[in-house]
């Protein structure tokens, strides 16, 4: 056994030199190291994950070794935690359904949500029962009552995609309550299509190439690509690290200047080795004014391009030099009073923008707080004075750190999905449109203040939402209980609702507040294919099956076929085909758009061999077609130009979203600003480093290489710690109004006095369904406050938020965290 | 010359005199039994697979027609190359071999002498193909596969639904399953195949003076009824009144809006709203004598002017149709499937018509739709927003 391993080493080993070669196609060796190994218990297998593309071996019908597919040179660490998530003690090994529940059924007490007490029942059981709430609900109530979840970052694979399965499954029997935006970049997809008339947040950036080339300053402003291009929609393929590492040598020769503006010394900018622009939290629009107003006043700006290109300047010109109502001018020292940054250092830095061919790459974080939206309208602002909108290497980009955004689209079609929609013509079994005055969609952010304050009319984006009091929620490879914030209010609002399903392959928060939890499998346990490559659309990856479903788990597909089968729909659910045909149906349709720039093999081919890779597309630069023509490549703006004063949002009079960008104190901030007495430190809640959300906080393996004591690490300056008697490796309690949990702290020199981390993603683990029950783990969503952005977006906010940090003292209650629920025996 | 002609008419008319007439009726019969079965094995060969493929510029064609399921298949029915491409009566039959020495002399001049020479001529020949599968209804296929014949429960669910419709059309086989027996050939920049339904029903149009049409694919404009001069483009789904036909062109009026930040190229169906009808070249739109601007008002939500335009224009004939349904149908098919991929694609009245192409800009990377589909299916999303339609909120 030891030789074979050896040997299968060594040709992997000659398949990645092979690759050294220009050409895409891989070399023959690994397509005879796939073949070899493919029969018998030992082989090695190939799949994709949002975390690359990989070679699993799988012995004795268990996964022994994962390594990384010979295309992805930058893999991540990541893939070494599948082995711990496919076979973690928190998988959801049967159908439960929680206690008093299955006694009581909708009339059961919701106090006791979250006490983890659940019976085993079995699969005919569990979908019966799931299917006579469908029932009840809709008959009952109608579809206002009926919530599915918004999905996020299910699974990958383009056939099991778990939010089609449910989507179509719920929408085949009845109409349901949805929902619009999402909890990543609520506020950034509502304010740019007003200015730049795109969402941007998911759009493809100028490629690397030409930044490389092209770009003299490079702003990265709260992004921090090096963490978070681990991960990707689809398969990702991390080819962007590539340039990422072409930049560091750049760096180091002193060709480029590239510097972070964060609060933080990001992992991006500790790889470059670059310059780092420290900007209190939360004040990064007044920097930007800061810088505008220094452009203006030193007459640095592009009137040319603000004439040609922009509408409204004039009309924010007034705010800018404080001739308008406020009478403040936003001034160099105007902004260093709030941001802490030196007044002349702001001047040097507008200089410096205005000087050469610079690009700004912007993160998502600064626009997932109150008032959202503001940073990245200012910072279109702050682009169009600087006049390099659309020009090689010059301009702004909001996407750069996203799923490999700026290496070039290869043109070809990925392969479609599970239809989420009903065929054509078909309607469902109950047809009922009636939402009773109720709103039919609401923004997803608010499905918390929905259930508290029923019927409530908020402002959404120009429209009026009449919030409705749903009754039943079903959540299916979406952990609410991780993204939604304020876990204590949800917790409150939860117990309003008569019945919770979930489907999941491990025993997620949102299982533990759950009446029915149904187990899926993982995308480990089925046959799939992917895009490799969201926009790089490199090429068509295989996700063969590595086990069979483990304990009484099933695929997505397998349970909404069940789940359609009790009201007669399963044949049309499924069109008659199984899981190997869909496959075949999705990559033929796939083969047949490509068949005329992308030969592809036939789908048995594909199959066996395990991937199709495309070659690399074109260099391209984002704007560069408005900049050459504006009137015939007009943007999506209402008027067609970049609106620094948008006239619809006027029109809607938000105090809180005016039209055109503005600096608003915070409903809390750290460092002077609102609370900071009580709650001296800000808490952000980042994307975390070894996790995807709060994908593989449950593998065990992957958590112990970061976990302190078994907490999820609070990240401190060693000030904070010193002041608080806090040592690296302490536990602590992290507090405030709203909650408190504990972590264990890790001090680092990257944070500056005055800000604190929790990665988001931890996994929720109350010591019981009490309101305001300590969190044994570290869930900084326990933390952060539960409000909309605007009026405009309604995005969620949890980067405004502070905290107080103590030592903590006495007995720790143990991680309720994971391990999944305890079963209990009906009574 | 005159002794030939007189030689010839005894010949014919005279009665036979020294051979009796049975012997001239025997003799003459077997004659005719031999070339008729002469006649009738040369019809066998040339339909046989071998005589097709004996140029061998068609065995690319017999090698494609062996992967596919008309080939081979668990029933062991074959539909062989004259089973399709040779009509079955016999006067049908006989148009077709005769047209068919045109085939002959393209062997023989080497037209498609070369794969590369028949991947260049593919196109081309098909659409001979399907324009004859049109004409007759796909007869040849209905030999064999009849609406009549059959049942639709025993279909997939998606085909019932596109079969149902097919049958109660009595639509052409041939309209969809284009590429059945053969690779299909490139349309251009592979253009999504619901366009060719779209452009046939245009073809058919015969249009009345006066009345509405709406464009079904993205077409150049004319200033004159030669068509020798361009104007610019008219956008796909645009509405044009028709003025008059002459010969191969139509005149066609638009009435518009256009901003008048710019030089008016960019014309628009209405008022504040960027719902682009077509595009005109610069000199085009700054021409006073062609153009007419009738009003001129300031759009609240951005505080440009807008002017309401319209002027005249020469296009193709056969390019638009009466209704815009079919061409709504074909978007939402595209945007429904495209757009769930990855999430429940929004209710079309969820944005007005000036948010949806930020989104929708937003998001298309993720599809594969063609610019053409792209264009349709915005439209189709703006036309059908919270500007025209109760919002669903």
């Amino acid at each position: 056994m030891h030789s074979r391993r050896e040997f299968l080493k060594c040709l992997s080993l000659t398949s990645v030199a092979a690759l050294v070669s220009p050409s895409l196609l891989l070399p023959r060796t690994s397509e005879a190291q796939a073949s070899s190994t493919a029969q018998g218990t030992d082989a090695w297998r190939i799949s994709g994950s949002h975390w690359g593309a990989i070679r699993a071996r799988v012995a004795g019908g268990k996964i022994v070794e994962v390594k990384p597919f010979e295309y992805d040179k930058y893999p991540t660490e990541m893939i070494q935690g599948i082995i711990g998530l496919v076979y973690s003690s928190s998988r959801i090994r049967y159908p439960m359904v929680r206690l008093d529940w299955l006694k009581k059924r909708h009339l059961s007490d919701t106090s006791q949500r979250g006490d983890n007490r659940f019976v085993r029942v079995t699969w005919d059981q569990a979908l019966d029962m799931f299917y006579e709430e469908l029932e009840r609900v809709q008959r009952d109530h109608g579809p206002w009552a009926m919530h599915t979840g918004l999905v996020g970052w299910r699974q990958t694979g383009q056939f099991h995609s778990c939010g089609n399965h449910m989507l179509r499954a719920v929408n085949m029997h009845g109409h349901t309550l949805s929902t619009a935006g999402d909890y990543s970049t609520g506020a950034g997809q509502v304010i740019l299509p007003y200015v730049l008339g795109s969402t941007e947040v998911y759009s493809q950036g100028t490629s690397w190439e030409i930044i490389l080339k092209e770009t003299q300053t490079l702003v990265f402003w709260g992004s921090d690509p090096i963490k978070n291009l681990q991960v990707g929609w689809n398969c990702e393929t991390h080819e962007a690290y590539a340039y990422l590492e072409q930049l560091k040598h750049k760096v180091a020769k002193k060709e480029i200047r590239v510097i972070s503006i964060d609060p933080v010394s990001s992992k991006t900018q500790n790889y470059l080795n670059c310059e780092k622009q420290y900007v209190n939290p939360l004040t990064d629009v007044a920097l930007m004014l800061g810088l505008a107003h220094t452009l203006y006043s030193e007459k640095l700006h592009d009137q040319k391009f603000l004439d040609n290109y922009t509408l409204g300047f004039e009309k924010f010109l007034p705010y800018l030099l404080g001739t308008g109502a406020d009478k403040t001018p936003k001034s160099a020292e105007w902004a260093a009073r709030i941001t802490g940054i030196d007044a002349k250092r702001i001047k040097e830095l507008a200089r410096l923008l205005a000087k050469g061919r610079t690009q700004l790459i912007f993160g998502w974080a600064m626009q997932r707080q109150q008032h959202g939206e503001q940073p990245f309208w200012m910072g279109a602002v702050l682009a169009a004075m600087l006049g390099q909108i659309g020009l090689p290497g010059g301009g702004i980009s909001y996407a750069h750190h996203y799923s490999s955004i700026g290496v070039p689209s290869s043109g070809a079609a990925m392969p479609g999905a599970f239809p989420l929609n009903l065929d054509p013509g078909k309607k469902p079994k109950y047809q009922s449109v009636d939402y009773r005055g109720y709103s039919q969609t609401i923004p997803c952010a608010r499905a918390i203040d929905a259930l508290l304050e029923p019927g409530k009319v908020i402002d959404y984006n120009g429209q009026k939402v009449k919030l409705p009091p749903y009754k039943m929620a079903i959540y299916c490879g979406c952990n609410q209980w991780h993204r939604q914030q304020d876990k204590n209010r949800m917790k409150q609002a939860f117990r309003q609702l008569e019945t919770v399903v979930a489907v999941d392959f491990t025993w997620t928060a949102t299982c533990r507040f759950a009446d029915i939890v149904l187990p899926a499998c993982t995308q480990f346990e089925r046959n799939d294919i992917d895009a490799y490559g969201s926009y790089s659309g490199r090429g068509v990856i295989a996700m063969q099956k590595l086990v069979d479903p483990l304990f009484n788990s099933k695929t997505d597909f397998e349970i909404f076929k069940g789940l359609t089968r009790r009201f007669g729909r399963d044949k049309e659910y499924s069109r008659g085909m199984d899981e190997m045909q869909w496959l075949e149906f999705l990559y033929e349709n796939c083969r047949k758009e490509n068949s005329k720039k992308f030969p592809m093999p036939p789908f048995r081919e594909f199959w066996k061999k395990g991937y199709v890779l495309f070659p690399a597309g074109k260099p391209w630069v984002r704007h560069a077609d408005f900049r050459a023509d504006a009137e015939l490549n007009a943007l999506g703006t209402p008027s067609g130009f970049i609106e620094i004063f948008s006239r619809k949002i006027a029109n809607f009079n938000y105090p809180d979203c005016p039209g055109h960008p503005v600096w608003m104190e915070k409903s809390e901030r750290s460092h002077g600003g609102p609370k900071s007495q009580r709650y001296p430190l800000w808490l952000q809640s980042a994307h975390p480093d070894k996790r995807l959300h709060s994908q593989l906080c449950d593998s065990e393996i992957l958590r112990a290489s970061y976990a302190i004591q078994g907490r999820e690490p609070l990240f401190m300056s060693p000030q904070d710690a010193r002041q608080r008697g806090i040592r690296h490796g302490d536990l602590v309690r992290v507090f405030n109004d709203r909650g408190q949990v504990i972590a264990g702290a890790h001090v680092s020199a990257d944070y500056p006095p005055g800000v604190v981390r929790l990665q988001e993603g931890a996994w929720y683990a109350p010591t019981g369904p009490k309101v305001g029950a300590l969190d044994t783990y570290g869930d900084p969503n326990v933390l952060t406050q539960d409000i909309g952005s605007s009026r405009l977006a309604q995005a969620v906010s949890p980067n405004t938020c502070v905290v107080q940090v103590e030592k903590f003292r006495g007995t720790a209650p143990a991680v309720t965290a994971f391990g999944g629920p305890q079963e209990v025996l009906p009574r | 010359m005159k002794k030939l002609w007189h030689a010839l008419v005894s010949l014919f008319c005279r009665p036979a005199a020294k051979i009796g007439l049975g012997i001239l009726v025997t003799v003459g019969f077997i004659a005719g039994v031999l070339s008729w079965q002469g006649f009738t094995s040369v019809m066998g060969v040339t339909n046989s697979e071998e005589f097709c493929v004996g140029c061998h510029t068609m065995q690319a064609n017999l090698h494609e027609l062996k992967d596919t399921v008309h080939w081979s298949n668990r029933s062991g029915v074959r539909a062989k190359c004259a089973d399709c491409h040779v009509p079955h009566d016999f006067t049908d039959k006989m148009a077709r071999k005769m047209k068919a020495s045109v085939e002959v002399w393209s062997h023989i001049t080497g037209e498609i002498s070369t794969p590369e020479k028949f991947e260049e001529n593919r196109l081309r020949l098909a659409q001979n193909e399907w324009a004859r599968f049109r004409a007759n209804g796909s007869k040849e296929c209905r030999s064999c596969h009849d609406y009549k014949s059959m049942d639709f429960e025993k279909m997939r669910e998606t085909s019932r639904e596109a079969m149902r419709g097919a049958a109660q059309r009595n639509q052409s086989c041939l309209d969809c399953h284009k590429g059945i027996a053969h690779h299909k050939p490139a349309t251009g920049n592979s253009r999504n195949p619901a366009f060719d339904g779209l452009m046939q029903a245009a073809s058919s149009v015969s249009a009345k003076e006066g009345a509405v049409y709406y464009n079904v694919f993205p077409r150049t404009l004319y200033l004159d009824e030669a068509l020798s001069q361009t104007a610019g483009k008219l956008e796909i789904a645009a509405a044009v009144k028709v003025l008059q036909e002459k010969g191969d062109a139509q005149q066609v009026e638009i009435s518009a809006w256009r901003k008048s930040k710019g030089f008016g190229r960019v014309w628009y169906g209405h008022f504040g709203k960027n719902i682009t009808q077509a595009t005109l070249e610069k000199n085009v739109a700054q021409d006073a004598q062609r153009i007419k601007v009738t009003e001129s008002r300031e759009d609240p939500n951005t505080g440009l002017v807008w002017q309401k335009t319209s002027g005249v224009f020469w296009i193709k004939k056969g390019e638009v149709v009466e209704k815009i349904d079919p061409l709504w149908s074909v978007a939402r098919d595209s945007y429904k499937s495209s757009c769930s991929v990855c999430h429940k694609q929004p209710d079309e009245a969820h944005f007005d018509a000036n948010t949806w192409p930020g989104l929708f800009g937003g998001m298309v990377g993720f599809t594969s739709m063609d610019k053409d589909t792209q264009a349709l299916v915005l439209k189709y999303l703006q036309s059908n927003s919270s500007d025209f339609k109760q919002a669903g909120h």
